[in-house]
């Protein structure tokens, strides 16, 4: 399947290498992709951003604002914007972030690969 | 302490430290979401004042706001504190009580000290968490509640979670929005504006005119202090001083009980392994500039140190006889009255 050229990504994950590899994937995959490093930019960069996005992609713990609670408020205010939220190993709040109706819940190590299969998957169905 | 009903307006948040530039950003953010909110910080670090900010920023803010003590109550009266209690549902249940999860509803319940909560009470706590609802002691029926919680605490909670003492999944549930206030060791630049707020406060309450105010040097002093009671132990502080004016003797008693006191080796030495130098001198020469380290000075801020506290104890123990304590010292009587003048020791009130 092929990614669509202008959907818009916003990614926030405070852990700096796994952000970079991240965004250096999928802007090769033809993504616009915002990047925040920890969830109240990222929440900022939600609230302030003009062009809106089509699919947020989050870090689970993080410190100051969690990935659980970006996952609710991007669900309260858009709740058809797909959320892809990511977890660490060892770390347990998939529970919530299901909860909070994320739309997958994807552990580390992460698989581009699939994950790119994913987001075309959510973003078609939109 | 028992659960009590906060004061309307909120106190403010003092400071100019990039961290607490970031919490006032942080609840201009989600103090409107309603999630639950975990507030971490040493004691006195002020973690019930951004709760009050949170509660004032919020939609609640016109509905109760209701705080508990989770260690200030055995596990029984704080489940009743809680969730209530029928009538007879215990021995000395004279009458149905409402718990604060019923008065607080629509409004903000603060748990203050919830590291200190039992595991078997955590447990009644996910569940109204995750559910919303809870059954008072002696009760069949479930109560609904909307209370928005937020948790305070000064454990690390992570700690805590690998000796078993706190619940994994009711951290997380807790952990949606993190405030960690830190020490104010670690910010002294908030210190000028916390006296600025507190002489102003106290200028009030002692009728103005009538405090006395600490000195730009005496303040820089207070900046150096480590406060390991922190904001709490710095208005304590303050107000003494206000009252007394013995800032000079304050100051004194705060840097003789913590020899290794001053801020900058709170930040820089391992605990329990201050190096040589700076334990002696009160300098932490590995962060300063080495354009302006020298020998000199801090051999000179050692020597000062040591003098200061050796004569202060001999002074003491001849009941400040200056003859006697310089023959115990082995210097002369002039020596001695100059070095209590230049190391600024004063006699005990």
């Amino acid at each position: 399947m092929v990614s669509d050229a202008s959907a818009r990504l916003l990614i926030i994950e405070d852990n700096e290498e796994v952000l970079r590899s991240l965004k250096k994937y999928f802007t090769k995959k033809n993504y616009d992709v915002v990047t925040a490093s920890n969830g109240l930019d990222g929440l900022k960069t939600y609230e302030n951003d003009p062009e809106g996005f089509d699919l947020i992609i989050t870090d689970l713990v993080m410190p100051n604002i969690s990935g659980v609670a970006i996952i609710s408020l991007v669900k309260k205010k858009s709740p058809k914007t797909p959320v892809i939220a990511i977890t660490g190993w060892g770390e347990h709040p998939e529970a919530l972030a299901t909860e909070a109706q994320a739309d997958l819940v994807l552990e580390k190590p992460i698989e581009l690969d699939k994950m790119d299969q994913f987001i075309n998957d959510l973003l078609s169905k939109k | 302490m028992s659960p009590q009903k906060i004061q309307q307006k909120a106190p403010q948040i003092i400071g100019v430290s990039q961290p607490i530039e970031r919490i006032r950003d942080l609840i201009n953010h989600v103090a409107d979401t309603g999630l639950n909110i975990l507030i971490c910080g040493e004691s006195g670090v002020g973690k019930e004042v951004i709760a009050q900010n949170l509660y004032q920023h919020s939609p609640r803010s016109n509905r109760p706001f209701l705080k508990i003590n989770c260690a200030a109550l055995p596990d029984g009266l704080l489940e009743s504190e809680l969730f209530g209690h029928e009538q007879g549902a215990f021995t000395g249940a004279e009458r149905k009580k409402r718990g604060k999860f019923e008065l607080a509803n629509g409004g903000v319940l603060l748990l203050d000290e919830i590291g200190d909560m039992s595991i078997a009470l955590q447990a009644k706590l996910l569940h109204v968490l995750q559910s919303g609802e809870f059954s008072p002691l002696g009760s069949e029926k479930e109560v609904r509640t909307d209370t928005w919680v937020l948790a305070a605490t000064n454990h690390e909670l992570e700690e805590d979670i690998q000796k078993q003492k706190f619940r994994e999944d009711l951290y997380y549930r807790l952990n949606i929005i993190k405030i960690l206030i830190p020490p104010l060791r670690e910010r002294p630049e908030d210190i000028p504006p916390l006296i600025e707020h507190f002489v102003n406060e106290y200028a009030y309450q002692f009728q103005a005119g009538r405090i006395n105010i600490p000195g730009n040097h005496l303040i820089a002093k207070l900046c150096e202090y480590h406060w390991p009671g922190n904001v709490r132990e710095l208005q304590n502080i303050l107000k003494r001083g206000f009252a007394l004016g013995n800032w000079d003797e304050i100051i004194d008693e705060l840097f003789r009980y913590t020899p290794a006191g001053s801020a900058a080796m709170a930040n820089s030495a391992p605990v329990g392994r201050p190096s040589t130098a700076s334990s002696i001198s009160g300098l932490d020469y590995k962060n300063i500039d080495l354009d302006d380290l020298s020998l000199k000075e801090i051999t000179r801020a050692a020597q000062d140190r040591v003098e200061r506290e050796v004569i202060s104890y001999v002074l003491e123990k001849t009941g400040w006889n200056r003859s006697k304590a310089s023959r115990i010292l082995k210097i002369s009587y002039k020596a001695l009255l100059y070095k209590i003048k230049d190391l600024n020791i004063l006699i005990p009130h």
